[in-house]
């Protein structure tokens, strides 16, 4: 049933059919499949609505209508003036900061989707204009945006260690050694990819130029705080953070800067909503189609004739991270962390793995399957925003996967990378 | 033939310790298979209970708690000081109660399920980042609970702040203070890791977790007497089991938490001090009655009777 | 394929991509905003009253995105100030926005629609002839209304189903059937759209993506 299920769905994906169209197709013929026909489609629905239920995408619509405002305001524009006038003369330095910002973003709000929208809205134009490639812009976007999955808090992380009896605080720090190890990996590509392609580099800004840039950001430096401030200060959930983020775009493009009127809002909220409803119809057939794969107990069938019991601990690394790989390619990375680890959970403490590497190794996959085609939150969001077509959001894709693969592998041979932080923490 | 039966925990927590020994037992006297999909694997609580009133799943799992909007009387399991904390008490209250194994089977019958057995699954605790003795104490700490409108009216009554949140935001809201304090039963404490993110665990013996196991009405119905017959053994089985399983439970819990974190306080507090939070408990049991009427009020009625017999029954 | 130039320059799209921000206007004031742009010049295809219908219900789609998402916005803000303010969480706040992410997205499918905007790989599509692509465009348009009323039906069964189960939500204590009602609504309208692009593209000479949007996307630069 997989096969016949997987190649429908490819094939309309291919012949260009709305995205919902193939994840829509690919519950329905497993539902009629499982049921003998149509007598279980109400579940189908029900599946549809769970997946727009997880009060945690509330901070999508948020943080999307925030980062609106913002850019077609003044705050936008004035923070990243601001970050211009002093990384503007180095090579790659505005691609490198956006990676920076994209990770931060990500990490601390919780979305990755709402990091595309709301650190790439902004910058994408800016990048452009500085004579970076769209596709390069798009894939650095949305792939910087899904390191957050390694930075705390992840929720990626926090269903690991529930699911698998592993410390989240552990897991929370081996995140961090790998996750910036690929932002570091990523700026070295930027700065390689600004050199190769001759993006000019702005003169160097004196400190009087830089003071007034500053200054000109006083106001939209709030954003940040906001966001850090709130999140790690205990103030603001990730959604209250994207609440309070309107709520002050609002404020200081209506009142301080006099840039954006009732009906200009008015406008923004229904753009923010149009983009909303496009991505979570996405959500809420990928949901459907998940419920369909865990039922009919499809990873079960394919990893029992793997012969996962005879391989040591490299080879059981390998297999999980294939497993979660094409997993997350497919269906959503929280569904794949409840179907899977318990699957694995007998043979990784029989070969004696640690679960923290286990656990770190898995939340990278799921990064790397968000953000890889054909299916991938982060890639609708990036296309519904932005308004590209899907081929040329993934096209500069390639480069940031090897890097992602890299590091995988780096991770299973050196498993330092994530455990170092973890055993300097908790060392007795 | 294959049943499916999907719970509310993972696979090595107490209901998942339930699921697979009666998967074990039914799989042994009877040729059917069980497949079992623990917690999120097939949608939330609500989720799978609508898949099982719908026949795509044979058996589930839910709390009553979660139950509480199908069946308003379910919620009887969280008046505060109804269920004794004495584990042996709580057992033959179970098995015996004319409440559990009359009553409420009917509510259920009603709703297309056959209700096979309720179980507790452990006394609940409260995790906090200060310590607390007394409702005052209690004043402006935020206590997350779940979206259920009687256990928002006990922490009311218990001085505290309710915070209704999502499970999976919980970890996190305590990491970063926007609450301070959550209850579950301390196997589900050590398991998710609320020690990690709090200090002190009180227990205020106001309740005690309880879950309900459920079949598709028309399936159990539908089945010959032989299989049925296999479906009760094996629940009994399964009772049994996990009675036994849990003596012991919450006290290995604590030490694998205080192993883990040395620094976590575990206090019980005495019948003094537990005192107030009985008497505040009194409104939320008229607020039950306000919202589930006679039915509410007969329930309950039975209930106290129940647990008068059973107290007596393991005093003599 | 007599791609009127005009008509596409009108529908260049800005969305956060493209809206200059006020220090950097020069390389992009010549777009407009597609959804500002449709909206003043919405014009349904439809004849006489259902035209009317159609422009009255593309409004109603448009208040209800607008209006949930700023309905959302208030909400959370107003959960924050509670809890910090007043000591006390607004009980039904986690509800309320569930139930209006529900009616944003059901809402928004169909507006999206409306709009060509819903998301697709047209890689292999781009590169077919002008009458292959018509052909496939008119069987997408069919296939996805096809399965838009399909789930259409069962989503109203399932709301049905809730109606007799009687399921209310914890803290609104409002029937949990009622959050429900835009879903089929908003499967239907879908339907309807794509339905009406199919017959619009089997009648006019031109491709188009949504029953007012012609197909292909802005040519900005490309990366070489
Ligand atoms: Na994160
Ligand atoms: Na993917």
């Amino acid at each position: 049933m997989g096969v016949t299920i997987f190649s429908i769905m490819l094939v309309l994906l291919l012949l260009g059919f709305p995205m919902m169209i193939p994840l829509i197709v690919g519950a329905f013929v497993g539902f009629v499949t499982l049921f003998g026909g149509l007598g279980q489609l109400e579940t189908m629905i029900q599946q549809m609505m769970a997946g727009i239920r997880p009060a945690s995408l509330i901070a999508v619509p948020m943080f999307i209508f925030a980062a609106d405002i913002m850019t077609r305001g003044q705050s936008a524009g004035r923070l990243i003036d601001m970050v211009m006038a002093f990384v503007g003369h180095l090579r790659g330095g505005l691609a490198i900061s956006t990676a920076a910002a994209c990770t931060m973003f990500g990490a601390v709000s919780g979305s990755t989707q709402a990091t595309v929208v709301a650190i790439g809205g902004p910058l994408r134009p800016r990048m452009q204009k500085a004579g970076y490639g769209d596709s390069f812009i798009l894939a650095l976007i949305v792939n910087a945006s899904d390191i957050a999955f390694l930075i705390p808090p992840s929720i990626g992380m926090i269903i690991y260690g529930v699911v698998s009896n592993t410390s989240i605080a552990e897991l929370f720090i081996a995140g961090i050694g790998p996750g910036l190890l690929i932002l570091v990996l990523f700026s070295i590509y930027a700065w390689i990819y600004a050199a190769r392609t001759g993006v000019p580099t702005e003169d160097k800004a004196d400190w009087g130029l830089r003071l007034r840039a500053v200054r000109a950001a006083l106001w939209p430096l709030g954003f940040p705080a906001i966001i850090i401030g709130g999140i790690y200060g205990g103030i603001f959930s990730p959604t209250e953070a994207a609440a309070a983020c309107v709520l002050y775009a609002l404020i200081i493009e209506m009142v301080v800067f006099r840039e954006l009127d009732v009906a200009g809002v008015y406008r923004t909220a229904k753009s923010t909503g149009l983009i909303t409803a496009v991505v979570f119809i996405l959500v809420a057939a990928g949901a459907a189609f998940s419920w369909v794969i865990s039922f009919a107990q499809i990873p079960q069938a394919i990893l029992s004739g793997v012969g996962i019991d005879e391989m040591g601990q490299i080879g059981v690394l390998f297999v999980i991270s294939i497993a979660f790989f094409i997993g997350c390619m497919f269906v959503d990375p929280i569904v794949v962390i409840l179907i899977l680890v318990p699957i694995f959970a007998p043979v990784v403490s029989s070969v004696g793995l640690d679960p923290v590497l286990v656990g770190t190794l898995i939340t990278l996959q799921v990064a790397i399957g968000s953000a890889t085609p054909p299916f991938g939150c982060d890639i609708f969001t990036a296309i519904a925003v932005f308004k590209r077509p899907y081929w040329e959001v993934i096209r500069g894709t390639p480069p940031f996967i090897v890097i992602l693969l890299g590091v995988s592998v780096l991770l299973i041979f050196f498993p330092q990378i994530a455990l170092f932080l973890r055993d300097l923490a908790f060392a007795d | 033939e294959t049943w499916r039966y999907a719970f509310e925990e993972a696979l090595d927590e107490v209901q998942g310790i339930f699921a697979q020994k009666f998967k074990e037992e039914v799989e042994a006297n009877s040729d059917h298979e069980i497949q079992l999909f623990p917690y999120g694997t097939l949608g939330e609580s609500a989720d799978t209970m609508e898949q099982a009133q719908a026949g795509i799943l044979q058996f589930v799992d839910q709390s009553p708690g979660f139950t509480g909007s199908l069946i308003p009387e379910a919620q009887v399991f969280f008046v505060p000081y109804l269920l004794p904390t004495d584990t042996e008490t709580l057992a033959s209250f179970f098995r015996n109660s004319e409440a559990i194994n009359g009553m409420f089977p009917e509510l259920y019958a009603e709703q297309g399920l056959e209700l096979l057995t309720m179980f507790p699954e452990g006394e609940v605790a409260i995790t906090t980042k200060e310590p607390f003795a007394s409702p005052d104490e209690l004043d402006e700490v935020k206590v997350r609970t779940m979206t259920n409108p009687l256990l928002v009216e006990s922490y009311k009554a218990f001085g505290a702040t309710p915070t209704p949140l999502p499970w999976g935001e919980v970890y996190g809201a305590l990491q970063t203070n926007i609450i301070q304090g959550q209850e579950n039963p301390m196997f589900f404490i050590e398991s998710t890791k609320m020690y990690e993110v709090t200090d002190h665990v009180t227990m205020i013996g106001h309740n005690n977790f309880t879950t309900a196991v459920m079949a598709n009405k028309d399936f159990y119905d539908g089945l010959p007497e032989e299989d049925r017959q296999v479906i009760e053994n094996a629940i009994d089985v399964a009772f049994d089991h996990i009675i036994e399983y849990q003596k012991g439970l919450h006290e290995t819990s604590i030490e694998k938490i205080k192993e883990a974190k040395p620094s976590m306080t575990f206090t019980t507090l005495t019948e003094e001090q537990r005192a107030p939070f009985r008497e505040a408990a009194q409104e939320v049991e008229a607020r039950f009655i306000e919202m589930t009427g006679e039915g509410g009020q007969a329930i309950l009625d039975q209930m106290k009777k129940d647990l008068a017999e059973a107290q007596e029954a393991s005093s003599s | 394929m007599a791609a009127c130039p005009r008509l596409r320059a009108l529908l260049r799209t800005t969305a956060l991509s493209d809206i200059p921000s006020s220090s950097q206007t020069q390389s992009q004031t010549d777009t407009t905003s597609t959804d500002d742009a449709v909206e003043t010049a919405y014009v349904s295809t439809l004849p006489g009253v259902l035209g009317t219908l159609d422009v009255g219900i593309a409004r109603l789609e448009s208040v209800l995105l607008a209006g949930g998402v700023l309905l959302m916005a208030v909400n959370t803000i107003a959960n924050v100030v509670g809890r910090y303010v007043f000591q006390s969480s607004l009980f039904f706040s986690e509800e309320l926005n569930r139930i209006l992410i529900i009616v944003i997205t059901f809402a928004g499918i169909s507006y999206a629609a409306r709009q060509g905007r819903h998301i697709r790989m047209s890689a292999i599509y781009d590169a077919l002839p002008g009458r292959a692509r018509k052909g496939l465009m008119i069987v997408i348009a069919l296939v996805t209304a096809g399965f838009m009323f399909l789930l259409c039906w069962y989503s109203a069964q399932y709301l049905l189903t809730q109606a007799g189960r009687g399921r209310v939500l914890p803290a609104l204590q409002i029937p949990v059937w009622t959050t429900l009602i835009i879903v089929p609504v908003g499967f239907f309208m879908t339907g309807l759209q794509y339905l009406l692009t199919a017959i619009k593209n089997i009648i006019s000479r031109d491709i188009y993506l949504s029953t007012v949007v012609l197909e292909g996307y802005e040519e900005d630069e490309m990366e070489v």
